[in-house]
């Protein structure tokens, strides 16, 4: 009942999920030299201090270079660094310290549509991400396939994910600071074992399913793939299930951002 | 005409806290309605029920005829808020946060920009239109959070203390602008700490504390009714204090005030009656909205 004043109605107004968007691509025109930084240089640091150098010790997988191996980890796992920083502590910030939302919602904004364009604006710096880096581990001759292409696709999918996910701990968190666990327990632990620096096989047997059922895992299997150019049934389930996330947290966002606001 | 607000038995609770305690009243069609009331009142609390983005516990609350809990999306398309807080966005310009706003009403393209200008140059913020909102004075923050609500032409605003903090000159403006859009027709319900502002601009006033009504009308009623046509002020020196407010007491009169000075109103729109009380220096002058509001609600200080 009470929570019905803004937005559980069935009316959904996509222009103002394009509305929302366009505000967060307006602020970002305004520091794009700052923002083009982040997005680019710090994940190609990576890519090279680890696909070189690390791949120096390592040596040959059995059919690709390390370097060759790991590049689609790293560039689905920026994107979800993106998606997930953007919509928790992007969205934290903008909701809790500025108190745009508020305003915001006094126009004819219902919260799933301010929500949508959260979470599609977290997913636009996720693509950006991917293509950039994707630029550069193509250059560099990391990926073996034009299917490549089809890791824009995975990084599309990992921001929405990760960006409904990043909104769900943005609305529930009590504090600036509390958001810090989001990275140290959240992002830290997927970026380095779902399978983007090593094979999951290589795991002791009691964390394989563990690192399976870590939702980073499955964008890194389908970015391989399509980098590698072998795309299969488990590639789709892959993307299938990022999709799924997302119809899940996506709700699940508003309907916590509805419970924080609007009291 | 129908009434553009009507509230009925209004009540918001947050916990067990009432903020607002089943109040009725209506804004009328066109007209300038005022909500005073001590700081901690109930009049945010009753303004965001009535901009829909907070909703009411119990009781009825229609807007533009339409039901807050129902039809709250047709209501905003219509309505322009300016919040108690500016809720500005710190990452767009003074400019872009015009026009990022107005799209939520529809307005895009070079409409919203040459209707951004428009605004911007009424407020005197053509200048600043660049610049970030963080390095814009307060006064011109609360200029641009009042500029963004009247981009999509509201056919009613409600404006939280829309002159607090602003500098004689854009109190000024403002109200001239809050003029303009009332002789356009459109509603406007705001609140104030300025009695000056209420006297002048309100049509109608609802004095609010504790989240209950205490008295409404116009200002010219309000006034007569609860300190009368004048107020008198006796200057008492320490120990004879004590004796004149008994003697005003005894003849129905409280006295106002501290220090060597007392104020006493009068009843039913006359002066009061203070011949008589040995008392030397009695100055007569005009009753104020001042006088009505610190009779209704008292001088305690509020730390709610
Ligand atoms: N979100 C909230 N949660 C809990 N209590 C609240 C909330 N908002 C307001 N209150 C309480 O409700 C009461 C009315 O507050 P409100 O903000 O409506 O007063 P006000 O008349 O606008 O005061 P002011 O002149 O200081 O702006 C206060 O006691 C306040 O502490
Ligand atoms: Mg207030």
């Amino acid at each position: 009942m009470a929570l019905a004043v803004i937005g559980k109605t069935a009316d959904f107004r996509p222009a103002n999920v394009i509305g929302v968007w366009l505000r967060h691509f307006t602020a970002f025109k305004r520091g794009y030299l700052i923002e083009t930084t982040a997005i680019v240089v710090e994940p190609v640091f990576i890519l090279l201090a680890v696909g070189f150098g690390v791949g120096q010790l390592v040596g040959q997988l059995a059919d690709v270079s390390y370097a060759e191996f790991v590049a689609p980890g790293i560039v689905v796992g920026n994107a979800m660094w993106h998606a997930l920083f953007e919509c928790s502590w992007g969205a934290y910030r903008r909701m809790q310290i500025h108190k745009i939302y508020e305003s915001l919602l006094t126009a004819p904004v219902n919260m799933r549509e301010l929500a949508g364009g959260e979470i599609a604006w977290g997913a636009t710096r996720a693509v950006m991400t991917t293509v950039a880096v994707l630029a550069v581990a193509a250059a560099l001759g990391l990926i073996g396939s034009p299917m490549g292409l089809g890791v824009i696709l995975v990084g599309a999918l990992t921001g929405l994910m990760f960006g409904s996910l990043g909104l769900v701990f943005a609305s529930v968190a009590p504090t600036t600071h509390s958001l810090t666990l989001v990275f140290t327990l959240v992002g830290t632990p997927l970026f380095f074992f779902s399978g983007a620096f090593f094979p999951i096989s290589s795991l002791p047997s009691y964390l394989q399913p563990v690192a399976w059922a870590m939702p980073l895992t499955p964008a890194v299997q389908a970015a391989r793939g399509f980098a590698t150019g072998s795309v299969g049934v488990q590639e789709v389930l892959a993307l299938a299930y990022l999709a799924g996330l997302t119809l899940l947290f996506y709700p699940l966002a508003t309907y916590l951002l509805r419970r924080r606001l609007i009291a | 005409m129908d009434p553009v607000v009507r509230a009925t038995q209004l009540e918001k609770k947050y916990g067990r806290l009432t903020a607002v305690d089943r109040i009725s009243f209506e804004v009328r069609p066109g007209e300038t309605f005022g909500l005073l009331g001590p700081n901690g009142a109930g009049k945010t609390t009753t303004m965001r029920m009535m901009a829909c983005i907070s909703p009411p516990t119990s009781g009825d609350l229609t807007v533009l005829g339409m039901d807050v809990r129902r039809q709250s999306r047709a209501i905003r398309d219509a309505l322009g808020v300016v919040a108690q807080h500016d809720g500005l966005d710190p990452d767009l310009s003074a400019r872009d946060n015009l026009i990022v706003h107005a799209r939520y009403y529809g307005l895009r393209g070079s409409v919203a920009g040459a209707r951004a200008d428009e605004v911007l140059e009424f407020f005197g913020l053509t200048a600043r239109s660049r610049d970030e909102v963080d390095n814009l004075s307060g006064g011109l923050k609360r200029r641009l959070s009042i500029a963004r609500a009247f981009m999509h032409r509201p056919r009613m605003v409600i404006l939280d203390e829309p002159t607090t903090g602003l500098d004689p000159q854009s109190r000024n403006r403002v109200w001239e602008q809050l003029a303009n859009l009332k002789q356009e027709g459109v509603t406007i319900a705001m609140s104030t700490h300025y009695m000056e502002e209420a006297a002048s601009l309100c049509d109608r006033l609802v004095v609010i504390d504790h989240g209950r009504i205490l008295a409404e009308g116009t200002p010219d009623a309000l006034v007569r009714e609860i300190a009368g046509a004048q107020t008198a002020m006796l200057k008492v020196e320490g120990p004879e204090r004590a004796r004149v407010v008994r003697a005003l007491a005894e003849r129905g009169y409280q006295a106002h005030g501290r220090g060597m000075l007392l104020a006493v109103h009068g009843r039913d729109g006359d002066r009061p009656q203070v011949e008589g009380l040995g008392v030397a220096h009695v100055i007569y002058r005009p009753s104020t909205l001042e006088d009505a509001f610190l009779a209704l609600t008292g001088r305690e200080l509020r730390d709610e």
